[in-house]
Order: structure tokens, then C-alpha cells, then sequence
């Protein structure tokens, strides 16, 4: 049994990371030979709704749960505390067909607890190894997957649209990640989006050092489905951004 | 002086009377040689993978152990199950009650606590391919899946409450063990909590004592469960003695 795949997918607001993680989660579901979940590490539960799954409860619902029992006065032992959590983040996977969306909710807000969190990113963790791909969709930094989901991820992938800004925070999340140690990866590269044409992409890829992925243009079936309101898990298998997503997927050997 | 706990033995009795008054219930012994593939660190089931769901959050659940003294009242090695058995459950999703009866020796008011909760988290030792179980003792709730493809293969009571029998049965205080599994209808399982849920109360007051640096009676929320056993009464006097002695050192 091969070793959990952890995916991590960054980049500046609103370059379409979301949109790039619906749809590869779209990708890695298709087969149902994989188990799959993806993880929802924005505060707006931006991928759920990409995918079009209601969230009813979050990671971070459970935390104050806890931490309100613990203010109570009502505590346990670890223990005890590590089963419940356990119990209650299972049961905050909304299992679809094909894969489980974990959404992790608003960052935690004054107060110090890390015992809670410490416990949490545990369980998360001993989940996450239960499946054979995880997908995480963050917020714009790296840090905060570091802090709230996982240190180690296997493959980093950031997104940027054509703009020099976008570029420039995903050559920055690089930086963070390798320089910092931020997040343990094993490979890093870049996904473009929005980009009109190969030697748009090309012009890009000689202002940066890190590997091209691959590149999204404007799809007429993204924009229809964004228009209607539509999920983007509902787009079909053929149009050209999801065979750039099936190319970049077997890229990372996440799908054959 | 040391003296043998006793904190269970009435919810015992009417476990026992509630299990008597059911009709079609079947009883098996626990085979030491039914052998079930080990689940491994991937042991996860998925909806999609699901052929039986068991006290998920959504239906009732009841999960509970209870320990005696007295061996001779526990029918050792012997599986109980009111309800239907896994593979006749194919696609459902069914209330779940499951009692674990143990009788034991040398529960004392020092080592009690600790013991239960060893006794407690011994089914998280249990890995069988096909079968998750997510717990929450604090609640008494056990939520369970079980895989199709386990289903198929026959995973039944029987399995799930032999493998229970052995685990606990290494444990050197343990003398004999029992298991009553509840799958007949919500009701049923409504009337085994309401049955066990003094034990709920009493670990509640165990958890506390356990926790404490101030045991003043006065503002406990358990003070009503203490008030009527003498045993947690005698364990929480020897935590007592126990915390002077580290005061003087």
C-alpha cells in the first residue's frame, strides 16, 4: 500500500486556487479506486462551495465546543478529550461521492490553548493517513497550513494568475516555505491561471524559478458554471481545463 | 486496608432483566479461533465503502462496561446479541447497544480509576479489516462501520464480540467476560442508556476525583452520585490520604 499523497495548494486571494483545487479534486475522484479527501483550510469554506457541498459543521466549531466545555469548567483527561475529537471530526466529513471535504473553518480567535489545537492537528493528521490523497486548499500564506492543518505536505503547489503580484506571492510562499521551513514538501511548482496564450505562459515562466505545472485559460465551461452558480465538481471530464488539470495531476504521479 | 471496589453491580441487574425481557435474542461463545484479517493503518470506511452503519450519530447508541467482583454472575466467553446480526443488515443503519461485562479481581479504592480506564480503552486495540468504530466514553456512545465487502464475508456479533472476549482476556485482572450487543430497535437502546446511565455519572465522578487538587464536596456537581456509594465515597477518601501524604512530603 503506497504512503499517503498530501497536496498543498497556495497562492495569492483570488488567483482561482479554489477553483483549481474543485477541479482536481474533481479529477482524483473520478475513479473511485482512491480514497480522497480534501481539506477546506479557508476561513470561507470557498472549496465546499466549489464543490457544492453544504458544510454543517467545522474543525474550528468542534475547537470552541471544547474550549467552551473547558472554560466550564468541565474538562477531561487527554484521553478522553483526544477520543471525542476524534469522534467529532469524523463526523464533520461530509462524505461525497468519491471523496470526504474536511472544512476547517474561521482561524481561532483570542486565547491560547494550544493543547486543543495541538490535539486537533493530530487527529487531523492520523486521518489524513487514513486516505490516499489529500488535497488542501489554503488560505494566501503557507504558515497557516503549517499552524492549523499539517507541516509535511508532498507536493506544494501554488497558483498565481498573469499578474507580476500574483507571481510575486507565489515566489514569495516558496521562499517562506524552503528558507523558513514554513512546510517540509518534496517538490514544489506552479500552476498559472487565466493565462491567454502558451507565450503569455512562457514570458511568465522565464521570470520565475520554479517549475511550471502547467496552465488554465479562460474556459467557457468554468465561466458557465461560475455564471450559473453551478458547482464546478458538475464540469465535464472533457473541457480543456480539466484535461490541463489531469496533465498537471499525472505530473505529481497523482493519477496514471 | 485495602478494600475491593464495587460501583456497578445493580445496573448489572437491570441490564440482565432488560436482556431477559426481550424476545429473539441469541447467544453464542466466543471462539478463540475465529480468525478475521487485521484492518492496518488504513482501516477507514467511507460511505461509499459502507454496508452497515451502527449507532452513528444520528441514531441511538449505548456503549458501556461494567465490572464485578462477583465472577460468578458474569457468563464467561458468552456473546448475547437482541436484534439482528451484521450480515442479515446489509445497507442499514441501526441503533447500537454493546455492554461489555467483566468480572474482575483486586479493584481496590488506589487502583479502581486506573483500572477501568484501562479496561476502557482496550477496544481501541480492536483492528479488524473492515470495521471502524469511533467512540466517546464520556457520553457512552459508540459509532460503527462496517465495510461491504466485510459484510459480505460474513463480520457478524460473533466476530466483533469474540475478538472483544480475547483483547480482554490478556489483561491479567481479568477473570471472565461477557458481551450484550443491542440491535433491535431504537427503543431498546433508549432503555439500556436509560439503565446504564448511572455508570455514566459514576465515571463522571471517577474523571473529577481523578482531576481534582480540591476535593470540597460542597460544590461538586457529583456530590449526589458519591452520596450513594460508599465506594467512590472510599476512593476519593484514599485520594485524599493520598494528596496529604504528598503535602507533608
Amino acid at each position: 500500500m503506497a504512503d499517503t499523497k498530501i497536496v498543498a495548494v497556495c497562492g495569492k486571494g483570488g488567483v482561482g486556487k479554489t477553483s483549481i483545487s474543485a477541479l482536481m479534486v474533481r479529477k482524483l475522484s473520478e475513479s473511485h479506486l482512491l480514497k480522497i479527501l480534501a481539506i477546506d483550510a479557508d476561513p470561507a469554506v470557498g472549496l465546499a462551495l466549489s464543490l457544492g457541498v453544504p458544510v454543517r459543521k467545522t474543525v474550528d466549531d468542534i475547537r470552541k465546543r471544547l474550549i467552551a466545555k473547558i472554560q466550564k469548567g468541565d474538562a477531561a483527561g487527554n484521553r478522553e478529550t483526544l477520543e471525542l475529537l476524534d469522534y467529532e471530526v469524523f463526523d464533520a466529513l461530509e462524505e461525497r461521492d468519491g471523496y470526504a471535504l474536511l472544512a476547517i473553518g474561521r482561524p481561532e480567535d483570542e486565547g491560547c490553548f494550544c493543547r486543543v489545537n495541538n490535539l486537533l492537528k493530530d487527529i487531523i493528521a492520523d486521518l489524513a493517513h487514513k486516505f490516499d490523497i489529500v488535497l488542501i486548499d489554503g488560505e494566501a500564506g503557507i504558515e497557516q497550513i503549517n499552524r492549523r492543518v499539517m507541516k509535511t505536505v508532498d507536493h506544494l503547489v501554488l497558483v498565481s494568475d498573469t499578474s507580476a503580484k500574483g507571481i510575486g506571492v507565489a515566489n514569495a510562499i516558496a521562499m517562506v516555505a524552503k528558507d523558513k521551513k514554513a512546510v517540509d514538501y518534496k517538490s514544489v511548482g506552479l500552476v498559472l491561471n487565466r493565462v491567454r496564450s502558451e507565450t503569455e505562459a512562457r514570458d511568465i515562466g522565464a521570470r520565475t524559478n520554479l517549475e511550471i505545472y502547467g496552465w488554465l485559460s479562460d474556459d467557457e465551461a468554468v465561466r458557465d458554471l461560475d455564471f450559473r452558480g453551478v458547482p464546478l465538481s458538475s464540469i465535464p471530464g472533457t473541457s480543456p481545463n480539466m484535461v490541463t488539470i489531469s496533465d498537471i495531476l499525472k505530473k505529481m504521479s497523482l493519477v496514471a | 486496608m485495602t478494600v475491593a471496589v464495587e460501583l456497578f453491580t445493580e445496573i448489572i441487574s437491570a441490564v440482565r432483566g432488560l436482556v431477559a425481557g426481550t424476545s429473539g435474542r441469541r447467544s453464542w461463545t466466543a471462539g478463540k479461533d475465529l480468525s478475521w484479517p487485521r484492518g492496518g493503518k488504513r482501516n477507514i470506511v467511507l460511505k461509499e465503502d459502507m454496508g452497515l452503519e451502527l449507532g452513528s450519530p444520528l441514531k441511538e447508541s449505548v456503549s458501556c462496561l461494567l465490572w464485578t467482583h462477583d465472577i460468578n454472575s458474569i457468563e464467561d466467553g458468552i456473546i448475547t446479541l437482541v436484534g439482528p446480526d451484521f450480515p442479515e443488515c446489509m445497507g442499514q443503519s441501526l441503533p447500537f447497544g454493546k455492554v461489555v461485562l467483566v468480572g474482575v479481581e483486586g479493584f481496590t479504592q488506589d487502583n479502581a480509576y486506573d483500572r477501568h480506564r484501562e479496561l476502557d480503552f482496550l477496544r481501541y486495540s480492536i483492528d479488524l479489516k473492515g470495521f471502524m468504530m469511533r467512540s466517546v466514553s464520556q457520553y457512552m456512545r459508540e459509532w460503527c462501520r462496517i465495510s461491504v465487502e466485510a459484510v459480505r464475508q460474513g463480520f457478524s456479533v460473533r466476530i466483533l464480540g469474540s475478538a472483544l472476549i480475547n483483547l480482554f482476556h490478556e489483561t491479567p485482572f481479568v477473570k471472565r467476560v461477557e458481551v450484550i450487543c443491542l440491535t433491535s430497535s431504537p427503543g431498546d437502546v433508549v432503555r439500556l442508556r436509560e439503565i446504564t446511565s448511572p455508570a455514566e455519572r459514576i465515571i463522571a465522578a471517577m474523571n473529577k476525583m481523578a482531576g481534582e487538587f480540591d476535593y470540597d464536596c460542597t460544590s461538586c456537581d457529583y456530590r449526589d452520585v458519591c452520596d450513594e456509594s460508599d465506594a467512590l465515597r472510599g476512593m476519593r477518601d484514599r485520594l485524599v490520604e493520598r494528596q496529604k501524604g504528598v503535602d507533608i512530603g
